[in-house]
């Protein structure tokens, strides 16, 4: 498995910060689209984006792909998903470990599943006819979760660990995903930092999220909070250099903010880096 | 617990917004939790398509007021759950939805602002065409003027409204409140289209309504004034809809003109 080059600090594009974007040359490494949001006949979508590639490097995400679901593929949106792959050259093509639907229904949500050898299986061998169609490694993310299920045979950490390996894909790894589903279960969000085969991870995402009930809501509608920068630096130590961009989806501040917030990654790193030069020295 | 049994068991305890007794509950861990987990799929998934209806139908939300539009996306999403993965396509059969209910049949100029909601959107990123100069037609002899036939744009869409749609929806859209309902039982007829990347809307004609429904269905020039002259019982002159005809190039509506055999 060939893994990608690093491509810097990124933000998920957003049609709201379009026009401030191109009018000051935003100092974004790279953009990540929402792959379906592009899905259309064409109109302005498919014009900012084409202005949006022209400057920077594009990664598209889709949140359709239900990899684990139950009911067949759907290779007519696979199809679009290879056309717009064509027609823009993403530097990777990424979804998550999770399902959205079954019965021909698309709840537009990324529904949880149990960690058991039956759904490796199953995720790993479409994991496996979506890289055969597309022609290219497919970077699978994983989700946060609210529920957990009876009878799981083997942790999260594990189960992305040998779909991996058995599937020959490429990880997405949402810190702040391992964050909530670690507050959610009573676990230790690092163990899922420590398992995940570095030399596969080719993005992390960076996010904000809600407390609401005693319970952490992965919202993408606020500033990443000072757990999620710790753990950002404790995955940084352990992974070493990968892309890593910041999810806004609601409750948009001035760009300016996001900026920030890509600086203050940019600056962790830098820290780590220093440090591992002093270290050598 | 099968995984495809699973899953089926799962999503149906979230169409059904059953928490505390969704039989899903015995298959997930943590018993003093698991219904409050659960809890967050079945709220997330209403939140997020009626933020979708929302986001498509801001006018018809305007008109029917909150708590009647909350009425309106809990009854959609129960008969609608949707299918495509792309929730751009979600909201699209609300207006026929509304048309085809019991409940929501009466509101007659909340369906037609619903129509004319939706078919803004559906211009808003139709299938791309560069409009044409009208200076394109001085490559045809005049003589073959009444041999004209004209491509329009993918976007363009034209329905018959309610009276009183278009002053409703401008309320609704301004956050004004709405004109009381037109007493004239005249329909409202609609375009919409869009220009480059903008979206617009007016009203026409019942004789321009004619004429652009004959020309987006391919008929010639010549034709069209034939048939305007038969349906309406008196003449559409060939001026009248040279008029209409400039008005579409200067909308940005024409993509193609050929002279037919």
């Amino acid at each position: 498995m060939q893994k990608p080059a690093p491509l810097g600090y990124g933000l998920g594009f957003r049609p709201i910060y379009f026009e401030e974007i191109v009018a000051t040359r935003a100092p974004v490494d790279w953009f990540e689209i929402i792959s379906e949001n592009y899905l259309v006949p064409g109109g302005r979508p498919k014009a900012m984006l084409e202005r949006i590639r022209a400057d920077y490097p594009i990664v598209m995400h889709g949140v359709s792909l239900s990899l684990a679901s139950c009911d067949p593929l759907d290779y007519d949106y696979l199809r679009d998903l290879k056309a717009l792959m064509d027609r823009i050259e993403p530097a990777w093509v990424s979804d998550h470990l999770a399902w959205t639907g079954v019965h021909g229904l698309n709840l537009h949500d990324l529904l949880p599943i149990p960690f058991t050898q039956e759904a490796l299986d199953h995720v790993v061998a479409r994991i496996c006819r979506v890289q055969d169609f597309l022609k290219r490694p497919l970077v699978v993310e994983n989700v946060s979760s609210y529920v957990s299920f009876a009878g799981q045979e083997m942790p999260e950490c594990a189960f992305l660990a040998e779909m991996a390996r058995r599937a020959d894909c490429l990880l997405l790894l949402d810190v702040n995903n391992s964050f909530v589903c670690a507050a959610n279960h009573g676990v230790d969000p690092r163990a899922l930092i420590d398992a995940v085969p570095a030399e596969r991870v080719v993005q992390l995402h960076m996010a904000g999220h809600v407390e609401r009930d005693g319970r952490c809501i992965d919202t993408h509608d606020q500033p990443i909070c000072e757990d999620v920068w710790a753990l950002y630096e404790y995955t940084r130590r352990r992974l070493g250099p990968v892309s890593a961009m910041i999810e806004r989806d609601d409750n948009f501040p001035p760009l300016s903010e996001l900026l920030a917030e890509l600086d203050r990654m940019r600056a962790i790193d830098a820290a780590i880096a220093a440090e591992d030069v002093g270290s050598v020295s | 617990m099968k995984l495809a049994d699973l899953q089926a068991a799962f999503q149906a305890a979230i169409l059904s917004g059953e928490t505390k007794d969704a039989p899903i509950l015995g298959s997930l861990a943590a018993p003093d939790q698991r219904a409050q987990g659960l809890s967050v799929y079945v709220n997330a998934y209403r939140i997020r398509l009626g933020e979708f209806l929302a986001e498509d139908y801001p006018a018809v939300k305007a008109l029917l007021g909150a708590g009647r539009f909350a009425e309106l996306i809990e009854d959609y999403i129960a008969a609608e759950p949707p299918k495509s993965r792309n929730a751009r396509w979600f909201s699209s059969r609300l207006p026929q939805f509304m048309r085809e209910s019991e409940d929501w049949c009466g509101y007659l100029r909340e369906i037609s602002v619903a129509t004319l909601e939706r078919a803004l959107t559906d211009a808003h990123d139709a299938a791309d065409a560069e409009p044409l100069a009208i200076e394109a037609l001085a490559a045809f002899d005049p003589q073959d003027w009444p041999r004209l036939a004209f491509a329009f744009h993918p976007s363009v869409a034209l329905f018959t409204a309610e009276a009183g749609t278009l002053a409703a929806f401008a309320a609704a859209s301004a956050g004004e409140a709405p004109p009381p309902p037109a007493e004239e039982d005249a329909s409202e007829k609609i375009a919409v289209w869009r220009c480059g990347p903008e979206t617009f809307y007016r009203r026409l004609e019942a004789d321009e309504y004619l004429a652009l429904n004959e020309a987006r269905a391919g008929r010639s020039f010549g034709d069209i004034c034939e048939l305007a002259a038969f349906q309406q019982q008196d003449a559409l002159s060939p001026e009248r809809l040279a008029q209409f005809l400039v008005t579409w190039f200067a909308d940005g509506l024409v993509v193609g003109v050929s002279a037919e055999d």
